[in-house]
């Protein structure tokens, strides 16, 4: 009984993979911030301590993204689903699209930060993943582990993507691996963006950007040396650069 | 299944590098199989770098199995193939001689199902796959508390225990238990099976024996001796903090304060304790919450719904542990207390006990001039008092998460004090500023021992559609007081004609027995109308019970002879209902929401002329009122926010107010409460802007705050010849009040110059009446602040600021007696790290307090100076040297006006001395100055 619906799972996912290429996935992101804060150089251990000793356990904050992709397209933006701690209140969300075209090789992203918006727009450039051996399941589908890392901010990410969604897609700015993106675990989980749900539907103009977009226009080279900049600056001051910019 | 979809990169790959008779580019072909050869059609094929696993390329098989990669650079790779339920494959690739790789049929292995299924699906544990190791997140496996790593392995898929112990992997005997990769207590694999405790353990890893190379390169060696290694839990994150300081003073000042707190994943155990003379009557902010740890501030706490109250977040007052010294007086502090904290699961339990006590010894002299129609009287004051109070608090919150969408709050908080008080007193009551009218001396003395016990139950509940709340509370009070007041005066009359009327003594005794008993409770429901609309409702209950008792003998006379007319026995009890419902509009950043309250009040009071004497008089009183409430918030793009907030505020008259009994301890300021006391009742209405630059960091924020009294209670005076005043609270409409604030910062140089200021405007109207004459008392109060932060590098920080105050009263009653006070004030202070873990710090603030009315003009500069040095390892000790108010200018200045009176009074507090102290921190002191005084 058991094996069978093994095989029912195995072949249901063979199916899907076979006839669906075009859906959205959902995404929760949390962010604990105790971890966030500990990795600011300039505070003492006894701070970190004093901190994770009294939020520890009550630190996340739970947001809710969409990604909606085809065969050669993504885009990623911020959900207007509430928070279940929220009691309904609705606070703005800061503009955030990530857009990508595998086949045209192009990215246009549209991002609202350190008070501005701001319009990346370049070619993609290969990201260097490495492929690790550990399996895990994230929303009904079996995932490998790879890993990359973000110099500017300093991070290192891991992702989850799934052996059976043959997409390049995935959730914040992420993309290029052999399957979609199901999870990343970002510095040891100070941020976890994961999905919850898988739709498969034919998209109408979700993928589309807006007619207008509004913004100052930034190669990816561009705005990583302006984000540098920003952090670099704010370690500076004492301040923690991430209450401004996306960790 | 498709053609390799994304051929990316590799046209960026020059490279000069050829092996010997190698072609640059080759393509790489294969089939992926499984083991009984049927075909893996959509197999995920990757190249990757063999040195650290790089994706290079990546490409899917097609419905035959077969895969290629085109046109790729001939070097050393990394073939890996992944199919759902397939162990991930790994081979390594050699640069080819010829143009086409062919790697013919690649087989691979299935996962044993149960992995998948179980390991995978069930427990959603990360399955890691080296080779042909497998490993399993222990924590995933749930055994009973107690159990050994046996019966931990007992539950694994794919491992098998028999009875005596001995283990089977995938079907073959374990030879070998390593734990931590070494071997433990020799080579019996069931030593640390059976001895080790199943909640040590992070980790179980399944491998062949002698294959550590494998391990990491992930190329099985053919051995197949299978080896299971146990990784032990990196400890509970776990950790403790503290410090101590020993401080001694010049003019007997000293001070011990200490903390030290430790801490696991599930629990947090901490001490504090502190004496000293320095007036720290408590602990700072910082100090509290490493305290309390994870129990500081609780969510859902409130259990009083609805609009007006303070929403679900919980703030704790700081129970009394925080420093509340006001600047006046000499104080001796003790405190000490414990706080343990467990935090597993869905359960969490706080308890805290604490016991603190404080004297106080006050010396201060008092001015107030006092206006009636066409005339005033002045009046001075010089008084000396110790008080003593002690407290011990018992505090208990435990908190069920009982299944995910029921939540049980109950807290327990038990408080007992005692105090004392004596205080003496000598008035001298003049009239045109000149001639001396009365003269009292009052010597009073009281004590009291007081106890409350309060317990709380929230219970909440998520219903299935999302954000649809329920919720309910109730809370129950006792608390009683026992006490007497010794009431021993003099009083010369200075112009009265008959000699038996010149001099008049009072000696009086009271006992105070009080009593209150409070139940309440309250509703909530809220309930989506649809995403963007929310529907909120709430009921709000509570029974205040007050019994005081009150027998005042007269201790002149022998036989201590009761007073009746300034006894009294009696109840009261408050009835408090609101029902009331508000809707929502919460979408994007706006939220603005609308309602509506009905509340009632009952006052039900009973007075007896002595405790179980028949009733001498019953109030009964009911109050209705309807309150609108509208609250907005808007958020705009870019960092902008409006709100705008009204509220008719409804407040019962409090219990002293109420009380029918005469207060004479002061024989010239008698007080007496009024039964027949109404609620206050104002319109409020605020607005506030707020919008920062998170580019430039400057920050601009406006509000203004306006609130008007239908109903307010004021203290109406009537003063008689002999200038002895009797106050009595009543109801009085008209009464309004104006609080405009602005503050701004911006950086003038970035990262090193930033500038601040703030204004404020206070401006009320307050009616009351005079000898029953109405006069309305009018504040203006003015303040401004400019300041600038200089932060010129890591080692030298320096702020200066400066501001101005004033204060204008004018009296209806008397337009000749109004009021100018002004202060002014300059701040300075640098910090600066001179010499490797050396600091110097200082600070000047030099106020002036002036009124010409009162001839008062006052310049109080205080210098505050230290050398600190750190020392050892890490910081860990500091050595400091601090001069305290160098000048030795040190006094506390209160200048106000209200109502119809001006006063000026200053009291002695603790001025200049010199202090050396030393302080252990268990962590380390930080080596370099703070920018932003902690936040960040």
């Amino acid at each position: 009984m058991k094996k069978g619906l093994i095989l029912f799972l195995l072949l249901g996912s063979l199916t899907s993979l076979a006839q669906e290429n075009e859906g959205v996935v959902y995404f929760t992101r949390t962010t604990y911030w105790t971890k966030m804060l500990s990795q600011l150089t300039f505070l003492s251990k006894q701070e970190k301590e004093r901190m994770s000793y009294m939020f520890a356990g009550k630190d996340d904050w739970k947001v809710y993204t969409l990604l909606y992709f085809n065969e050669n397209q993504s885009k990623y933006i911020n959900s207007e689903e509430k928070n279940e701690e929220s009691e309904g209140y609705d606070w703005r969300k800061e503009e955030y699209i990530v857009s990508r075209n595998f086949a045209k090789n192009t990215m246009t992203d549209v991002i609202e930060m350190i008070g501005k918006t701001y319009i990346i727009e370049d070619s993609l450039q290969t990201p260097n993943w490495k492929i690790l051996n550990d399996l895990k399941e994230v929303a009904g589908h079996i995932c490998m582990k790879a890993m990359i890392e973000d110099p500017v901010k300093n991070q290192k990410i891991t992702a989850w993507f799934a052996q059976d969604l043959p997409s390049s897609a995935g959730p914040e700015r992420l993309w290029g691996l052999p399957g979609m993106i199901l999870e990343i675990d970002i510095n040891d989980g100070t941020v976890i963006v994961q999905a919850s749900k898988i739709e498969f539907k034919k998209l109408g103009q979700e993928l589309d950007l807006p007619k207008k977009l509004k913004g100052k226009k930034l190669t990816e080279t561009a705005y990583q040396e302006m984000i540098d900049k920003f952090i670099k600056e704010k370690i500076k001051e004492e301040v923690n650069p991430y209450w401004m910019l996306r960790y | 299944m498709k053609k390799s979809l994304l051929l990316l990169c590799l046209c960026f790959f020059y490279t000069t590098l050829v092996v010997a008779q190698s072609p640059v580019r080759v393509s790489i072909k294969g089939m992926v199989q499984d083991t009984n050869a049927a075909v893996l059609s959509g197999a995920t094929v990757m190249l990757l770098q063999p040195k650290d696993s790089s994706l290079v390329n990546f490409a899917r098989a097609n419905d035959k199995g077969a895969f290629e990669f085109r046109n790729v650079k001939n070097a050393n790779y990394l073939l890996k193939i992944s199919y759902v339920g397939f162990l991930p494959y790994q081979q390594p690739i050699k640069p080819s001689t010829t143009e086409q790789l062919d790697l013919g049929i690649i087989k691979i292995k299935p996962i044993a199902k149960e992995l998948i299924e179980v390991v995978v699906r069930t427990a959603k544990a990360p399955l890691t796959i080296k080779g042909d190791t497998i490993e399993y997140n222990a924590a995933s496996f749930k055994v009973p508390p107690g159990s050994s790593v046996e019966d931990l392995l007992r539950r694994l898929p794919g491992i098998e225990v028999d009875a005596d112990g001995n283990i089977k992997a995938q079907g073959k005997d374990v030879k070998k238990v390593l734990v931590d990769g070494k071997t433990f207590f020799g080579d019996d694999p069931k030593a640390a099976t059976k001895n080790l405790g199943a909640e040590t353990i992070s980790k179980v890893q399944v491998f062949n024996g002698k294959s550590d190379q494998a391990n990491i390169t992930g190329v099985d060696d053919g051995k197949k001796e299978k080896t299971i290694n146990l990784e032990l839990k990196e400890q509970y994150k776990k950790g403790s903090f503290g410090k101590i300081t020993v401080a001694a003073g010049t003019e007997s000042r000293g001070a011990l304060r200490g903390n030290y707190n430790r801490f696991n994943k599930k629990e947090q155990f901490s001490v504090l304790g502190y004496v000293n003379n320095i007036n720290e009557t408590g602990v700072n902010w910082s100090d509290y919450g490493e305290f309390k740890g994870n129990n500081s501030f609780n969510q859902n706490d409130n259990g009083d719904f609805g609009f007006g109250s303070n929403g679900r977040y919980y703030f704790s007052d700081g129970g009394g542990l925080l420093n509340n010294f006001d600047g006046r007086g000499f104080t001796n502090n003790f405190g000490s207390g414990v706080n343990y904290n467990y935090t597993h699961q869905k359960t969490k339990l706080s308890t805290s006990y604490f016991y603190n006590q404080t004297k106080l010894n006050l010396t201060q002299y008092e001015t107030r001039k006092t206006f009636l129609q066409n005339s005033s009287f002045t009046t001075t004051d010089t008084t000396s008092s110790v008080n003593f109070r002690g407290n011990h608090s018992i505090a208990a919150r435990f908190e069920q998460m009982l299944d995910s969408s029921n939540t049980l709050i109950t807290k327990l908080n038990v408080r007992f004090s005692n105090s004392t008080n004596n205080n003496l007193q000598n008035q001298r009551y003049l009239v045109d500023d000149t001639s001396l009218r009365n003269a009292i001396s009052l010597n009073n003395g009281t004590g009291l021992d007081a106890y409350n016990v309060s317990g709380t139950a929230i219970f909440r509940h998520k219903f299935k559609k999302k954000n649809k709340n329920f919720a309910a509370s109730a809370t129950y009070t006792t608390s009683s007081s026992d006490g007497f007041e010794n009431i021993n005066s003099l009083t010369k009359f200075f112009n009265a004609s008959n000699v038996n009327d010149q001099i008049k003594a009072i000696a009086q005794l009271n006992q105070n027995t009080n009593k209150t008993q409070l139940l309440k409770g309250g509703l909530f429901l809220l309930n989506p109308v649809s995403k963007k609309v929310y529907w909120e409702s709430f009921y709000n209950f509570s029974s205040d019970q007050q019994t005081v008792g009150r027998d005042a003998f007269n201790a002149l006379s022998a036989e201590n002879k009761r007073y009746d007319s300034l006894s009294t026995y009696y109840t009261n009890t408050i009835l408090y209902n609101r029902i009331g419902s508000s809707v929502r509009y919460s979408h994007s950043g706006v939220n603005v929401s609308v309602g509506l309250a009905a509340l009632r009040y009952n006052l039900d009071g009973k007075v007896y002329p002595q405790k179980d004497k028949p009733l001498s008089a019953t109030i009964d009183k009911q109050y209705d009122a309807l309150t609108p409430n509208l609250s907005t918030s808007i958020e705009f793009k870019n960092n902008a926010y409006v709100g705008l907030n009204y509220n008719l505020n409804v407040e019962a008259p409090s219990i002293t107010d109420l009380q029918p009994v005469l207060n004479n301890s002061n024989p010239f300021y008698i007080t007496t409460g009024n039964q027949n006391l109404l609620p206050a009742k104002s319109h409020e209405v605020s607005v506030d802007f707020y919008k920062f630059d998170p580019a430039t960091f400057m920050n601009f924020s406006v509000w203004v705050n306006y609130n008007y009294y239908l109903s307010q209670i004021v203290y109406n005076q009537i003063v008689d010849a002999n200038l002895v005043t009797r106050t009595r609270p009543e109801n009085i409409a008209g009464g309004r009040s104006i609080n405009g604030g602005l503050y701004s910062s911006f950086p003038i140089i970035k990262t090193k110059l930033t500038v601040n200021l703030n204004g404020q405007i206070n401006a009320s109207k307050n009616p009351t009446y005079i000898n029953g004459v109405e006069n309305e008392t009018d504040n203006q109060r003015y303040t401004m602040n400019l300041g600038f932060n200089l932060s010129p590098s890591d080692k030298f920080l320096m702020s200066l600021s400066g501001g101005l105050g004033f204060n204008n009263i004018d009296y209806s009653i008397d337009q000749r007696q109004n009021q100018k006070i002004r202060t002014s004030s300059v701040d300075a202070s640098i910090k600066w790290n001179f010499a490797p873990k050396t600091f110097f710090e200082t600070n000047l603030d030099y106020n002036t307090y002036q009124n010409d009315r009162f001839n008062f003009n006052q310049d109080i500069p205080i210098l505050n100076c230290s050398v600190r040095r750190l020392l050892m390892k890490d910081n860990k000790l500091e050595l400091r040297l601090a001069a305290f108010d160098v000048f030795n200018k040190r006094q506390t200045i209160t200048q106000q006006g209200y109502q119809n009176y001006v006063s000026n009074q200053k009291a002695l507090t603790l001025a200049r001395y010199v202090m050396l102290s030393l302080t252990y921190n268990v962590k380390g002191h930080e080596g370099k100055l703070k920018k932003n005084g902690g936040w960040f």
